[in-house]
């Protein structure tokens, strides 16, 4: 079994993000780029299933600021080859872009599954999986939580609204968006991460940058107060003040 | 003809050739064996690592100690053995008693090698060279001798009686000896034999003892009371006895003969028995005290080449397995350890006894009555399982707060706490750990800090305050203030933290911070045993101090101090280092500000990574009590300070297993003391005892507060919250 994870680089959100001068994008400069956390579940979901069934697992994604790091991780925990995909793209990339820049890719390839992240900062809307299954002319699946090879292909279980999951039989090659792995992503020592940059392995693939039909971003905001809630401050007594305050200036409709 | 007195006594108690025979050939066989046992053990030492010779060649830090981060002087370790200071610590009573039993023991052990010098290699020697049996066992020699070595034999039984009784007597009520596992095996165990050995061993001695001094009495009553024997006043005294008794001449020497027998038997028995039983201690002991090197918990050894952590036999090192040899499951460490009182699955002595049945097990050695059953091959019988995992389990080894409290009191040098990391890389370098360890760890790799915070946020405390905080990479001062992670992140601390930049500023102390590019010191990361996460951050801080200028490093953190002060060094760091409160002593003691009376009653909390660690008692004390307060001490204080329980990476674990945490331990002990305060010098200390305090319902009658705090009040920087209403007088 063949298994290719898509990764890719968000912006580590515990930093505060501001909007360039353009204004159509964040500030690249000073923020910290780290893995999207769904990738990382499809990536430990794959090692399972290479520990539970044997195969290969070949991880793959567009380069972006610091993606080595993300690579040697992966390489670290387990993965087989790590392939980072040079297009010379700069700054925010559509999703269909990427996606277009991953299936040129892995239209060379074989494989048996494709897996990434059920959606990232960048793409709530987890499009990657959906867009990258139709580039390729594969089923494919979202807010997967389940697979497990089943016969001649696999048994896929995803999370619906409610509750409710639902589990299908698929035949391969998939593409699936991973919402969960079985287990947590696992750690991986420093002295590991550091092994595998010693040992170098990441392939480099020059990919001519695509003409991807994506949407043009006019504009980047943080969302705009309304003005509607008014914080009371923490003291008690100033609150308990100012909401009688409010009552006798707004009024009040005793029935 | 009348016959001189010759003052001396027979030598073999035996009678015919046979006889002697026998015994010779039988103590040849005791003596095979006890050779071989002891060879087994050396052998076992051989296979482990050997020392890590490069301790011994490492440049010296200023600070640095015999006996506490340096290894111990061979002077000063003959003197603890001699003394058994170790012995004695915070038990003279058993000290004393042990001291006896060992003095009298080696006086006794001195008395068989002299009378062996002289009957088998001088009496042998002259008469094959000279033709003539001759023998200096006589005359005033053996007056003399008689004299001493009677009051050895008196001294040894006195101590062996005296521990015995405390044996029988104290098992129902004390912990310490007291052997059931804090982590009990899923399949049941039983340390019976390990009692019995123990009865054994002691029983044994005190027999041995006794029938030495009952055949002195017999030998003297049997030849009559001959009047020089009165040197050998306790064997005259016991044959007086018998003499009393009715029992005289040939009847004496009927039952001298036969119990001449029974001791000696008994004797060579526990010479065969030593190198297999608890005896193995009077060797073992002394020779762990000599090798000791408390430095090594203070300053943590690299892993071995090639692991990352331990994974089986040959990676103990020859001195971790003489340790394992030199425990005599005395349980002192059982009783002090606060992961064992807060009901963790960790016992110090537990980790050293199944490591030693684990290593002795693969060196096939036999061991006589001081092994514990088991129904299957779990833990140290499980030879083909993973060291760290199953032969020990994960829980034991992430229950440690690396408090140092066993090693500090441990009798015979054994340091468990470099054993315990050692066996947690294993767990880490196979990603085996608490979910909230690996957030922190991962946290602590991309952020540089435990709380997950970007590193620009490290130096936002200082918002709040109306002085700047000089960078210390900008500009030049004297002091370089390392926070670490706790006095810049976490709110209740982030207020100490800028009472603390406002006192220095107002006392004129020249400091700066490093902002955004300090990084956790990686103290408790490599405690936690993630080795490759620790280098990361020294690296990135060393390249930090390499931006800044500076003469001096103090800390607000006791576990950032412990490793800039004793690890960093190796990596290069030549700078001194000091903990806030010696720069706070410093500052009174010097004269530099005068503080005012604040008449509170208080106690104080020594932080394991100051006090136990790096010995710093005096510096808050003066603090405290310089601030006018009465310091009334917790039963537990210095080197017995009780652990708040976070340190080695427990504060990033969850602790809602145990059965009280340490913290609350430790607040009701100061609870006991009716102080208004219990005083800390340490941010984790600050946080882990604010919630003991609460949960321990003490919030009304306790506060906690830093020692900053104090100083703040009575030099008139600041009043502290709840505290006397009247604002306090400016100094």
């Amino acid at each position: 079994m063949k298994i290719v994870v898509a990764m890719r680089q968000i912006a580590d959100l515990v930093e505060e993000l501001e909007v360039d001068a353009s204004g159509a994008d964040i500030d690249r400069e000073f923020v910290k780029f780290v893995s999207n956390e769904w990738d990382e579940a499809a990536l430990e979901e794959a090692l399972c299933l290479k520990e539970a069934h044997g195969g290969e697992v070949v991880v793959v994604g567009v380069d972006d600021v610091d993606f080595d790091q993300t690579l040697f991780g992966a390489l670290a925990k387990g993965a087989d080859r790590a392939v980072k995909l040079d297009c010379g793209f700069e700054g925010w990339m559509p999703t269909a872009v990427r996606a277009e820049i991953l299936a040129r890719w892995l239209r060379e390839e074989s494989f048996d599954l494709v897996l990434t992240g059920v959606q990232a900062a960048d793409d709530l809307d987890g499009q990657l999986a959906g867009v990258l299954g139709a580039r390729l002319g594969l089923p494919h699946a979202a807010v997967v939580v389940g697979l497990e090879p089943d016969g001649s292909g696999f048994k896929v279980t995803q999370e619906l609204g409610g509750g409710v999951t639902l589990t299908s039989h698929a035949t391969g090659p998939l593409v699936l968006g991973i919402q969960a792995a079985r287990q947590a992503p696992r750690y991986v020592p420093i002295s590991r991460i550091r092994q595998a940059m010693s040992a170098g392995g990441i392939e480099v693939v020059e990919v001519e940058a695509p003409s991807a039909r994506a949407p043009k971003v006019t504009r980047l905001f943080a969302p705009e107060a309304k003005g509607r809630a008014e914080m009371l401050g923490d003291k008690p007594s100033e609150v308990a003040a100012r909401i009688v305050e409010l009552i006798r200036a707004k009024g009040v409709s005793v029935s | 003809m009348l016959l001189a007195v010759v003052e001396t006594r027979k030598i073999f108690g035996g009678t015919t050739h046979l006889e002697r025979v026998f015994f010779y050939l039988l103590a040849l066989v005791v003596l095979v064996v006890f050779f071989a046992g002891l060879g087994l053990r050396v052998k076992k030492y051989m296979a482990g690592r050997p020392l890590d010779a490069s301790r011994f060649r490492r440049a010296r830090v200023p600070l640095e100690k015999p006996g506490v981060s340096a290894p111990v002087p061979l002077t000063q370790t003959g003197v603890d053995i001699a003394a058994n200071r170790t012995v004695s610590r915070r038990n003279h009573a058993v000290g004393g008693a042990h001291l006896l039993l060992f003095w009298g023991f080696l006086g006794l052990l001195a008395a068989t090698i002299i009378v062996g010098l002289d009957y088998d290699v001088y009496g042998n020697l002259t008469r094959i060279f000279g033709g003539k049996e001759l023998s200096f066992f006589k005359g005033w020699f053996y007056l003399g001798y008689n004299a001493i070595f009677d009051t050895a034999g008196l001294a040894a039984i006195v101590g062996a009686v005296w521990l015995a009784v405390r044996r029988i007597r104290d098992t129902k009520s004390s912990v310490a000896l007291d052997y059931t596992r804090a982590q009990k095996p899923r399949s049941g165990y039983s340390r019976a034999a390990m009692t019995a050995g123990d009865h054994l061993f002691i029983f044994g001695l005190i027999l041995i003892l006794f029938t030495g001094i009952l055949l002195q009495g017999l030998r003297i009553d049997a030849a009559g009371f001959p009047s020089f024997e009165r040197w050998t006043w306790l064997g005259y005294l016991v044959g007086s006895g018998f003499g009393a008794l009715g029992l005289h001449g040939s009847a004496a020497g009927t039952a001298h003969f036969w119990l001449w027998w029974v001791h000696i038997l008994m004797a060579l028995a526990f010479v065969a028995y030593l190198p297999f039983s608890k005896a193995l201690h009077m060797i073992s002991a002394p020779a762990n005290l000599a090798v000791r090197d408390p430095g090594n918990t203070r300053r943590l050894p690299s892993p071995p080449s090639g692991h990352a952590g331990y994974q089986d036999f040959a990676d103990f090192t020859s001195k971790e397995l003489l340790g394992f040899d030199a425990c005599t499951k005395c349980g002192r460490c059982h009783s002090v350890c606060p992961a064992r009182t807060g009901g963790a699955p960790l016992s110090p002595r537990d980790l050293i006894l199944d490591l030693r049945q684990y290593a002795d097990r693969k060196r096939g050695i036999p061991m006589v009555l001081d092994w514990e059953e088991r129904p299957d091959q779990s833990g140290p019988k499980n030879l083909e399982g993973r060291l760290a995992g199953e032969v020990i389990e994960p829980a034991t080894l992430w229950s440690c707060t690396t408090c140092m409290a066993c090693v500090e009191i441990c009798p015979v040098g054994i340091e468990h706490v470099p054993t315990i990391v050692s066996l947690r890389r294993s767990l880490v370098d196979a990603g085996e750990m608490d979910p909230t360890l690996q957030a922190a760890l991962e946290n602590i790799a991309t952020q540089g800090n435990s709380f997950g915070k970007s590193s620009r946020m490290r130096a936002r405390w200082t918002k709040g305050l109306d002085i700047p905080i000089p960078d210390a990479r900008k500009e030049e001062v004297e002091y370089l203030w390392f926070l670490g992670d706790f006095a810049s992140f976490d709110e209740r601390l982030q207020e100490i933290s800028r009472t603390l930049a406002r006192v220095l500023t107002a006392n004129g102390i020249s400091f700066g911070i490093l902002y955004e590019d300090e990084r956790n010191a990686g103290n408790d990361v490599r405690r936690a045993g993630e080795e490759g996460l620790f280098e990361m951050l020294v690296e990135k801080n060393m390249e930090a101090f390499s931006k800044a200028s500076f003469k001096k490093i103090f800390t607000t953190d006791p576990h950032s101090f412990n490793t800039l002060r004793n690890e960093y060094p190796a990596y290069g760091l030549d700078k001194p280092v000091m903990h806030y409160s010696e720069l706070l002593a410093s500052l009174i003691s010097e004269g530099r500000v005068s503080l005012a009376g604040l008449d509170k009653k208080v106690t104080y909390h020594d932080p394991c990574y100051l006090g136990r660690y790096n010995r710093i008692f005096d510096a808050p004390r003066s603090v405290i009590t310089s601030a006018g307060c009465e310091l009334v001490e917790m039963p537990r204080n210095r080197t017995n300070s009780f652990c708040c329980g976070a340190g080695g990476g427990r504060i990033w674990m969850d602790d809602s297993v145990l059965a009280e945490r340490p913290s609350a331990n430790r607040i009701r002990e100061a609870a006991e003391l009716d102080v208004g305060y219990f005083v800390v010098a340490c941010p984790k200390d600050y946080a882990m005892f604010s919630d003991a305090v609460k949960s321990t319902g003490n919030e009304d009658r306790m506060k906690v507060v830093d020692i900053v705090e104090l100083f703040a009040e009575a030099s008139g920087e600041l009043a502290l919250a709840g505290a006397a209403s009247e604002e306090a007088p400016e100094s």
